[in-house]
C-alpha cells in the first residue's frame, strides 16, 4: 500500500435532499443543492487549485485560487463560497484564470521559503502541490517584505509552528474554531502583518489555551504546524484505518506508518464516531506503546517478595495452568475467577469470559465496568430493556436542549465534546447538573442555560425534583407515554415525584440547589424540543447510580425524548471498549449479550457450541473476590488489562485481597501497580498490534487493526488462548475474526456481525440483526426492547457516607484531559507535560480556614486512608467538596475512597468520600509503605548466563 | 467490617431502595435481586435473623430461604 | 439679534467655537445659535446674523461685523449664494438653517412626515416607493436600495437587523459626517423607516471613531428619537481606526465583536448578515435619503438625475480646490463644471493636472476626462468609480508615480490581510513601484504591476484588493511620463 492523504473535497458535504444540475467544463452533473462549485468538481473529479479549503472547514473564500468562471457572472468567482444553481454554466479551466493562479501563487511563493527539499512536508504539501498545478515556473519579484526566519514555536510536546511557513490560510483557526470550539487560535494583526496566534502574542502554543486536539495540524497545509514525529521520522508511506484505544468515543484514525515505525496518528474522516476529529490522547499520546517500560517476556515468582523471573511463553502457560488446577483442587472450583479488560477488544474479552466460564467452570468473571458503568446496564436493561444508549453521536445535531449530569465530556470524551460544543454554538440550550463547575458550563461561545451545582450524591433527589415540576406543571407527554409506556407504571411514578415531599423547595436544604433554577431547567427540558441528557460516571459511581440511571430514563421517557435523532439516553462511556466488554458477557450474572446465566435456553447455546455445561448461578464481583480474598476463600486470579489496585476503591482492602491470593495472573503492558501483588505476570499486546473491535458508547462495533507485530510476540487472544490450551481446553482460532464469528453465532444481537462485514461498512451498531442487517444509529424506534417502557419510582436515598466533625468535606473524584484512567498509557508520554501530578481542588473559602494556597502540601484522609498531594485552591468546585483525579500511583486516591457502592450493582461510591484536609509535609504512612513494596515487588532477575 | 457485615449492609441497602413499593413488594423485589445477581455462597452466607438486617431485608433473605435460596 | 454659527467639527476645527464664544461675550444679550453647516467649507466658521452670512470668520472680525464694517467677508444672503443656489438639496435640505439635536427643528421642517407616512402606507408600499425612486445605494457600490429592502423584506428569519454604516473612511469624503453632525434625526428616520419596511426592530449605525462630535450628536437625538421611532430602536456602534471596516461585510463582524475581517459572499448580508440574520446595510446618504421619496413620492425623486443613476448625489469636492464644501445636485454634473466651476480651480493657484474620485480606490482623471457625467455608468466607463462621491483635486505639482505608490501603500496599511492578492499583493505593489521609481528594470516592473492589479482586481476579495487597481493603473495610463522620470 502507499501513503496517500485522504480525498479532500474542499468544502463540507452538503446534506439538502433537492438536487441541482448544472454543468461544469462541460460536463453535466447533479449534486445536492447547497453543494459549493469546488466540491461539484471534485466530486466530477475535477482538482480546482484551492489552499483555504479544506473538507472539514466552512468555505472562507481567501486563498483566491479557486477562481472560476459562471456564465451571466460578472467577474471571477471563487468556487469554494459560490453554491451551484441549476443551470449554471461553469469553466474551471481556462487561460484567463490560469494567469489569475498563477498570479496569486507567485505572491504566495514570494514569501515562502524554499527549502522543499529539506522541508518535513517535503511531498505531504498542498502548497507544494498547487504551485506544480498552476504551473508557477517563476517568481518575478525581487527581494522585499517577507516573513522569513522567524523563530519556531516548539513548546507544544507534540507538533512544532514554525510561522515563516504560513500562508495565511487561517485553516489552523477556523479549525480550532469550528472543529475543536476552543478557540484558543487567532489571526493577530492585519494585512502583511497578519499572523497565526495562540492567544495573546506574548504567548506560546503550550501557554495558551490550546488543548492539542490536533485538529490545527491536520488542516495545515503547509509545515507551518507539523507533528514533531513527522520531523523526527520523515512523511509516512503508508496508512491503517484503525481504532483509538483511549476513551469511549471510540475515535477512528489512520495509522502513518514509515515502515514499520508509526509515524502519527490522524483522524479518520469517514470515521462516523469523530467525523475526522481528534484529542491529545489518541491523535499524539502513543508513545507509551514503545516506551523503555514495557514488559515483553513473560515472568513468574513463586512469592511476591522475590524478583521476576523472565520466562518463554510455553513456560508461563504450563506454570500458570499447574498453578489454577493446583488451586482448583486445593480450595475448589469457586476459588478462582478472573477480570476482563474494558481496553482490549471484543475478542479478548470474550475468550477471557470463555476461559473462565468454560475452563474455570464458574461465573466468576468480572470487568472494569463494575467500577464505571455496571449501573448503566441495570438501569437500562430494567427501564428500557437494553443495556446500552439509545442515540448515535450524530444524534446531538439535532438536539436543542442538552442536559450534562455527572459529566465532564471536554476532559473525559473531548472529541463527542467537540460535537456538542458545535450544536450548542448553532443555539442549542444547555443545562449541566454537576458539583464542579465543569468547563461545560461556560466556554468560548457556550453558557450553560442553568448549572446545577449539586451537593455529591444527591442525583436522585435533583432528578425527583426536575420530574416533580414537570408532572406538576402538567408538561408531561403523555401522549408519548400512553403510546410507549406501561401507563399505570407512569401513573405511580407520576403520583410519587407530585408528592409535595419532592419539590424542588423541599428538596433544596438537600440537593442546595436553588429551587427557581431548578424549576425552570425543568421546565426548559420539557419544552424546549428535543431534550438529549448525556451523563457519565458522576451519575453512575453512587450509592444510588442505578437509581439515577432510571431516574434520567423517566425523565427522558415522560418527555417523549426517546425514539428518534436529537433525544435519547446517553451514557459516556469511560474506556475504549466497555461497551463491549458489557456485551461479551464479561458481568458474573450475564452471557454476551446480557442473557442472565438461569436463562437455560441462552445457557443451552453456549453450552452446545462449547461441549461444556455452565454454571446457571451468578458468579462473584470484583469486591465478592476481594472479601473472599481476605477470607481465605479465594486464591487465584487472571487480571487482563486492568490496574484494580490503582482503580479500585479502598485501595489498602484491594491490596489485602491481592496479597491473601495464591495465584495473580497479570495480563498487561506495563508492571501495573496490581503486577506488584503478582506471580505470573503475561506482557499484553497494544492496539497497535493486534486485530479485533471495540465497541464504543454509540453501540459502534469498529475495526481494529494490526499496524505492527506484536513485541511480545503474541497478541493478546493469542495469550489466552495459550492459557486455555495449557488447561486442555483445545482452542484453535487463528484470527479473531473466527472470535466474532462465534459470538455472531451465539447472540443475536450480533447475528449479523463479521469481520468482512465491518470491512465493508466501515462500522456497524449492534443490533445488526436481519431486521436490522445495517446497524441500528438510534434504538427503541416504534417501541422499546422491552415491549412497554418502564418507569421505575426512583426514591431518593441518601447515602451512609456521611460528613462530621472528622471528615467534614466530601471528595469527589474525576479524570482530566490529558491523563486517562490510572494514567498508565499517558503517563507513559509527553502528556505529563500538562498534568504532573493529582492535585487537591478545594474552594477558597475552605482553604482560607485551613490556611492553605495553591501549590501546599496537604493530607487528605478519610475512614479508609490518607494520602498527600499539592493543593489548588478554585472556585470551581463549592465551599465543603473538594475534588482530585486518580491518574497518579504516586497520589492513589482510591486509598482515600470507601467500600461504599450502588446499592444494585456494587459499582463504588468513588464520588462521595467524606474527608479532612489538613497541611502536610510529606507522604502518608501508606504512600511510604506502598512506595517500598512497589520497589521490591518490581525488581526484574537477570537471567543466568548460558 | 467483616465480610458478613459487609453483606448485611448490602442486603440492607437493596431493600431500602425497594422500600418505596411498600414492605412485601420491597422484600419479593429484594430477593429477586439477590437470586439474579448475588453468587449463590453470598445468598447463603447470611440468614433471616443476622442481627442488623432490617425488616424489610430480613423478611427477603425469609423469602430466598423459602425457595431454597 | 440671533447669530447663527455651525458646531460641525469643520467649522470647530476652523475657530467656530472660539468665535461664538467671542460674539456671546460682546453681545450678551444676542441668542447665539449652534446650527448645522452650510458645506462651504472655505467660509468657515460661517457666521449668520439675521439672516446676512459673514465667512470665514476669525474671533479679531467680531467688532468689525457688529460694527457693520466687514465688508470684505459679507456674503449677503446665505442661501442665494451661488454655491448654494446652484445645489438641488434633498437630502442636506436642512443643511445650515437648523439646529442639529433639536426636536422642535425637525419637526418644523418636515421631519418624521417620511416614517409617519410610511406607517400610513404599510412595509410593501414603502418598499415600492423605495424602489419605484430608482434610488442606489450612496456607500460606492450603487445597489438599487429597493431591490436589498426587498430582499431582506422577504428573507426568512426570526429576527431581522438595520445597520448603518456611518464608516466613512474615504479620503476627501465627508458627507456622512456632515450629515450626522448636522441631521442625525434625517438618518434616524430613514433607518426607520427601512426597519418599517423590512420588519426589521433594531438598527445599528456604525460610526468610525474617528468622529467623536458625529457620536455624541447621535447618541444625543437617539436619545431624543427614542419614542417617535418606537418600536424600531436605534444603537450606535463605534469603530476601532480599521478602513476596511467599512466594506459592509468587514462591519458586521466588527459589529458582531469579530476581527474586521471581510467575509465571502454569498452569503449576502440581506440573507444572512448581521449574526447570521437578514440585514439592511446602507450607507448613512442612502437611508437619509429615504424621508424625502416617502414625503415627496417616488416620482418627485426619480425625476432627479441622469440614466440608470436617479436622484440627487451630495457629491464632496476637496483636496487642492479653492471652493470645497459639500454639493449636493442630480446626477448629471460634469466632471469639469464640479472642478473648475463649482470648485473654482486649486486653491495654489495652479493647473489642474489631475482628479481622483471616489476616495483611494478611485481612478486619477486627466482635464481629458472633464466632460464625464457624475453617474455611476459614465465613471465605469471612463474605467473610474463615483464611491461615495468624493473628489479630491491635485495640481500640476503632484508626481502620479508617488500617488500610484500611495494606493498601493493605503492598500497594504488598511489590508485585513484576509485574502492573498491584498495582504501579499499591496505590498509587492509598493515594493515594485519603488523599483519603477527608483529607475530599476522599468518595462519589466511595468509589466509585472499590471499583470498585479489584474491579480488583484480580479482576485480580491473585497473592494480595497480590487479597485486599488484603479488609482494605480490610471495613473500610468494616464501619466506615463511619471513613470519614466
Amino acid at each position: 500500500m502507499t501513503y496517500a492523504p485522504q480525498p479532500d473535497f474542499g468544502t463540507p458535504a452538503s446534506g439538502a435532499a433537492d438536487l441541482v444540475t448544472l454543468q461544469i467544463d462541460g460536463r453535466s452533473l447533479t449534486v445536492p443543492a447547497g453543494t459549493s462549485v469546488m466540491r461539484a468538481a471534485a466530486e466530477q473529479g475535477t482538482a480546482i487549485p484551492r489552499l483555504c479549503a479544506t473538507d472539514s472547514l466552512a468555505a472562507f473564500g481567501s486563498c483566491r485560487l479557486c477562481l472560476v468562471e459562471i456564465d451571466g457572472v460578472r467577474g471571477t468567482p471563487a468556487s469554494c463560497t459560490t453554491p451551484v444553481a441549476a443551470g449554471m454554466v461553469v469553466r474551471t479551466q481556462t487561460d484567463r484564470l490560469a494567469k489569475l493562479r498563477r498570479g496569486v501563487m507567485e505572491l504566495y511563493i514570494s514569501d515562502h521559503p524554499l527549502d522543499c527539499l529539506t522541508c518535513a512536508a517535503n511531498g505531504d504539501c498542498e502548497l507544494q502541490d498547487q504551485a506544480g498545478a498552476v504551473g508557477l515556473r517563476d517568481v518575478r519579484y525581487g527581494a522585499g517584505g517577507n516573513h522569513l526566519g522567524q523563530a519556531k514555536d516548539v513548546s507544544n510536546p507534540y507538533f512544532d509552528f514554525d510561522p515563516s511557513k504560513c500562508i495565511a490560510c487561517s485553516r489552523c483557526v477556523r479549525a480550532c474554531d469550528e472543529v475543536q470550539g476552543t478557540l484558543a487560535l487567532t489571526i493577530a494583526g492585519r494585512g502583511f502583518e497578519s499572523k497565526v496566534s495562540a492567544g495573546l502574542a506574548s504567548e506560546d502554543f503550550f501557554g495558551s489555551e490550546c488543548v492539542s486536539c490536533g485538529a490545527c495540524v491536520q488542516a495545515c497545509p503547509t509545515a507551518t504546524l507539523v507533528e514533531k514525529s513527522v520531523v523526527a521520522i520523515g512523511t509516512p508511506d503508508r496508512s491503517v484505518i484503525t481504532t483509538c484505544a483511549y476513551c469511549g468515543v471510540g475515535c477512528s484514525f489512520r495509522a502513518e506508518m514509515r515502515g514499520e515505525q508509526l509515524v502519527r496518528m490522524v483522524p479518520w474522516k469517514d470515521g462516523k464516531a469523530n467525523r475526522g476529529h481528534s484529542c491529545v490522547k489518541g491523535r499524539f499520546a502513543w508513545g507509551y506503546a514503545n516506551h523503555a517500560e514495557r514488559i515483553t517476556t513473560p515472568m513468574i515468582r513463586a512469592r511476591i517478595d522475590q524478583p521476576w523471573q523472565p520466562v518463554s511463553w510455553e513456560t508461563a502457560f504450563a506454570h500458570a495452568a499447574s498453578e489454577l488446577r493446583r488451586i482448583e483442587a486445593d480450595y475448589g472450583r469457586g476459588a478462582i475467577g478472573g477480570i476482563t479488560s474494558s481496553r482490549c477488544t471484543n475478542e479478548e474479552n470474550f475468550l477471557v469470559q470463555k476461559l473462565i466460564r468454560a475452563g474455570f467452570g464458574n461465573n466468576n468473571v468480572d470487568t472494569c465496568a463494575r467500577v464505571c458503568h455496571s449501573p448503566t446496564g441495570y438501569g437500562l436493561k430494567t427501564t428500557f430493556g437494553t443495556s446500552a444508549g439509545t442515540q448515535d453521536f450524530d444524534s446531538v445535531a439535532h438536539s436543542d436542549v442538552i442536559l450534562i449530569i455527572g459529566a465532564n465530556p471536554t476532559d473525559g470524551h473531548p472529541v463527542f465534546a467537540s460535537r456538542m460544543k458545535r450544536r450548542l454554538r448553532q443555539g442549542a440550550k444547555l443545562i449541566v447538573i454537576d458539583p464542579r463547575r465543569i468547563d461545560m458550563v461556560r466556554s468560548p461561545h457556550i453558557i450553560a442555560e442553568h448549572h446545577l451545582p449539586l451537593r455529591p450524591g444527591t442525583n436522585v433527589a435533583v432528578l425527583t425534583a426536575m420530574a416533580h415540576v414537570i408532572v406538576t406543571d402538567g408538561l408531561a407527554d403523555e401522549a408519548f407515554v400512553r403510546e410507549r409506556c406501561d401507563w399505570d407504571e407512569y401513573q405511580d411514578w407520576a403520583a410519587f415525584v407530585a408528592r409535595p415531599a419532592n419539590s424542588p423547595e423541599h428538596l433544596a436544604p438537600v440537593t442546595m440547589v436553588d429551587a427557581g433554577e431548578l424549576r425552570a431547567a425543568a421546565r426548559l427540558f420539557a419544552t424546549g424540543g428535543n431534550g438529549a441528557i448525556y451523563y457519565g460516571l458522576g451519575v453512575t459511581e453512587h450509592s444510588q447510580g442505578s437509581s439515577t440511571v432510571m431516574a434520567i430514563a423517566n425523565l427522558a421517557m415522560a418527555t417523549g425524548n426517546i425514539g428518534r435523532p436529537g433525544v435519547g439516553v446517553n451514557p459516556l462511556r469511560g474506556q475504549n471498549n466497555v461497551q463491549g466488554a458489557c456485551d461479551m458477557g464479561s458481568f458474573p450474572h450475564e452471557l454476551a449479550g446480557y442473557r442472565h446465566v438461569s436463562d437455560a435456553a441462552a445457557r443451552a447455546l453456549f453450552e452446545a457450541e462449547w461441549g461444556v455445561a455452565i454454571d446457571p448461578e451468578p458468579g462473584l464481583r470484583i469486591p465478592n473476590m476481594l472479601d473472599a480474598a481476605v477470607d481465605g476463600r479465594f486464591k487465584a486470579l487472571y487480571c487482563q488489562g486492568e490496574d484494580i489496585l490503582q482503580s479500585d476503591p479502598n485501595t489498602s482492602h484491594v491490596a489485602a485481597g491481592l496479597a491473601a491470593m495464591e495465584c495473580v495472573i497479570v495480563h498487561d503492558l506495563f508492571l501495573n501497580e496490581t503486577a506488584n501483588y503478582a506471580h505470573i505476570f503475561l506482557p499484553g499486546s497494544t492496539f497497535l498490534e493486534k486485530n479485533g473491535t471495540f465497541t464504543n458508547a454509540e453501540r459502534r462495533i469498529q475495526p481494529v487493526r494490526k499496524v505492527m507485530a506484536p513485541l511480545t510476540g503474541l497478541e493478546d487472544w493469542q495469550v489466552t488462548q495459550g492459557l486455555a490450551n495449557a488447561l486442555g481446553l483445545g482452542w484453535h482460532y487463528g484470527h479473531p475474526s473466527e472470535i466474532m464469528d462465534e459470538v455472531a453465532r451465539l447472540t443475536p444481537s450480533f447475528a449479523g456481525v463479521s469481520f468482512d462485514r465491518l470491512d465493508a461498512a466501515g462500522s456497524l451498531q449492534w443490533p445488526v440483526t436481519a431486521a436490522a442487517p445495517e446497524g441500528t444509529p438510534v434504538m427503541h424506534v416504534d417501541g422499546f426492547v422491552r415491549g412497554r417502557g418502564k418507569f421505575v419510582v426512583t426514591d431518593y436515598v441518601p447515602t451512609d457516607e456521611k460528613t462530621g466533625p472528622r471528615f467534614p468535606l466530601l471528595l469527589t473524584t474525576g479524570r482530566i484531559l490529558s491523563h486517562y484512567n490510572v494514567g498508565a498509557q499517558t503517563r507513559r508520554t509527553a502528556n505529563v507535560a500538562w498534568h504532573k501530578e493529582d492535585v487537591l481542588e478545594i474552594h477558597p473559602a475552605d482553604a482560607d480556614d485551613r490556611g492553605l494556597k495553591t501549590g501546599d502540601w496537604v493530607r487528605l484522609a478519610s475512614r479508609s486512608g490518607a494520602t498527600t498531594l499539592r493543593a489548588q485552591v478554585t472556585d470551581r468546585v463549592a465551599p465543603g467538596v473538594v475534588y482530585t483525579t486518580f491518574h497518579h500511583p504516586a497520589t492513589q486516591a482510591n486509598v482515600v475512597t470507601t467500600e461504599y457502592s450502588d446499592w444494585a450493582t456494587n459499582c463504588p461510591e468513588y464520588k462521595v468520600t467524606a474527608v479532612q484536609v489538613a497541611p502536610s509535609n510529606g507522604p502518608s504512612e501508606w504512600q511510604e509503605d506502598y512506595a517500598a513494596q512497589a520497589r521490591t515487588s518490581r525488581r526484574i532477575a537477570v537471567p543466568a548466563a548460558e | 467490617m467483616t465480610t458478613h457485615d459487609n453483606l448485611v449492609a448490602m442486603a440492607n441497602q437493596i431493600a431500602r431502595n425497594f422500600e418505596v413499593l411498600g414492605d412485601a413488594a420491597a422484600a419479593a423485589a429484594t430477593a429477586n435481586h439477590l437470586r439474579l445477581f448475588w453468587a449463590p455462597q453470598l445468598r447463603a452466607a447470611i440468614t433471616a435473623g443476622d442481627a442488623g438486617l432490617t425488616p424489610v431485608a430480613s423478611a427477603a433473605i425469609r423469602v430466598l430461604h423459602a425457595d431454597g435460596l | 439679534m440671533r447669530i447663527c454659527i455651525s458646531d460641525d467639527a469643520l467649522a470647530i476645527a476652523c475657530g467656530a467655537d472660539r468665535v461664538a464664544a467671542a460674539f456671546a461675550a460682546a453681545v450678551p444679550a444676542a441668542e447665539v445659535v449652534r446650527t448645522s453647516s452650510w458645506g462651504m467649507h472655505w467660509l468657515e466658521p460661517l457666521v449668520e446674523i439675521d439672516g446676512v452670512g459673514y465667512g470665514p470668520v476669525a474671533p479679531g472680525d467680531v467688532a468689525a461685523i457688529l460694527a457693520g464694517t466687514a465688508d470684505a467677508l459679507r456674503i449677503g444672503d446665505v442661501a442665494a449664494h451661488p454655491y448654494i443656489a446652484r445645489q438641488t438639496r434633498l437630502t442636506f435640505v436642512r443643511a445650515g438653517r437648523t439646529r442639529p439635536t433639536s426636536l422642535a427643528d425637525y419637526a418644523a421642517t418636515g421631519g418624521w412626515a417620511g416614517l409617519a407616512a410610511a406607517q400610513r402606507m404599510g412595509a410593501a408600499a414603502t418598499l415600492a416607493a423605495v424602489t419605484e425612486s430608482g434610488l442606489r445605494g450612496r456607500g460606492g457600490a450603487g445597489f438599487p436600495a429597493g431591490i436589498k429592502w426587498a430582499t431582506v423584506a422577504a428573507a426568512p428569519g426570526p429576527r431581522k437587523f438595520t445597520v448603518c454604516n456611518a464608516d466613512e473612511g474615504d479620503s476627501g469624503t465627508f458627507a456622512d459626517r456632515m450629515l450626522m453632525e448636522g441631521d442625525p434625526f434625517c438618518l434616524i428616520e430613514g433607518m426607520a423607516i427601512a426597519g418599517l419596511a423590512t420588519g426589521a426592530g433594531k438598527g445599528f449605525i456604525y460610526v468610525r471613531s474617528e468622529y467623536p462630535h458625529a457620536i455624541a450628536k447621535l447618541e444625543a437625538a437617539i436619545a431624543l428619537a427614542a419614542d417617535i421611532i418606537a418600536p424600531f430602536v436605534v444603537e450606535v456602534r463605534v469603530g476601532a481606526g480599521s478602513y476596511v471596516c467599512g466594506e459592509e461585510t468587514a462591519l458586521l463582524n466588527s459589529l458582531e465583536g469579530k476581527r474586521g475581517e471581510v467575509r465571502a459572499k454569498p452569503p449576502l448580508p440581506a440573507h444572512a448578515g448581521l449574526f447570521g440574520f437578514p440585514t439592511v446595510i446602507n450607507n448613512v446618504l442612502t437611508l437619509a435619503a429615504v424621508p424625502w421619496i416617502l414625503v415627496h413620492g417616488a416620482a418627485a425623486y426619480a425625476d432627479y438625475g441622469l440614466g440608470r443613476s436617479r436622484g440627487t448625489m451630495p457629491i464632496q469636492l476637496a483636496g487642492n480646490i479653492r471652493h470645497g464644501g459639500l454639493f449636493e445636485t442630480a446626477f448629471g454634473v460634469t466632471l469639469g463644471e464640479l472642478v473648475d466651476d463649482i470648485g473654482g480651480g486649486t486653491a495654489s493657484g495652479r493647473p489642474v493636472r489631475a482628479v481622483q474620485v471616489g476616495g483611494p480606490l478611485g481612478a486619477y482623471h486627466p482635464r481629458a476626462d472633464f466632460g464625464t457625467p457624475f453617474d455611476y455608468e459614465a465613471f465605469a466607463a471612463a474605467a473610474g468609480l463615483i464611491g461615495h462621491g468624493g473628489i479630491v483635486v491635485f495640481d500640476d505639482s503632484v508626481d502620479m508615480a508617488r500617488q500610484a505608490r500611495f494606493a498601493m501603500a493605503f492598500c497594504a496599511a488598511e489590508s485585513c490581510g484576509k485574502c492573498t492578492p491584498c495582504r501579499l499583493g499591496a505590498v509587492r505593489g509598493v515594493e515594485t513601484l519603488d523599483r519603477i521609481i527608483a529607475g530599476e528594470r522599468r518595462a519589466e516592473n511595468l509589466e509585472l504591476v499590471a499583470d498585479l492589479c489584474e491579480t488583484m482586481k480580479f482576485g480580491s476579495l473585497c473592494a480595497l484588493g480590487g479597485f486599488t487597481p484603479y488609482p494605480v493603473l490610471s495613473a500610468i495610463r494616464n501619466f506615463p511620463q511619471d513613470f519614466a522620470r
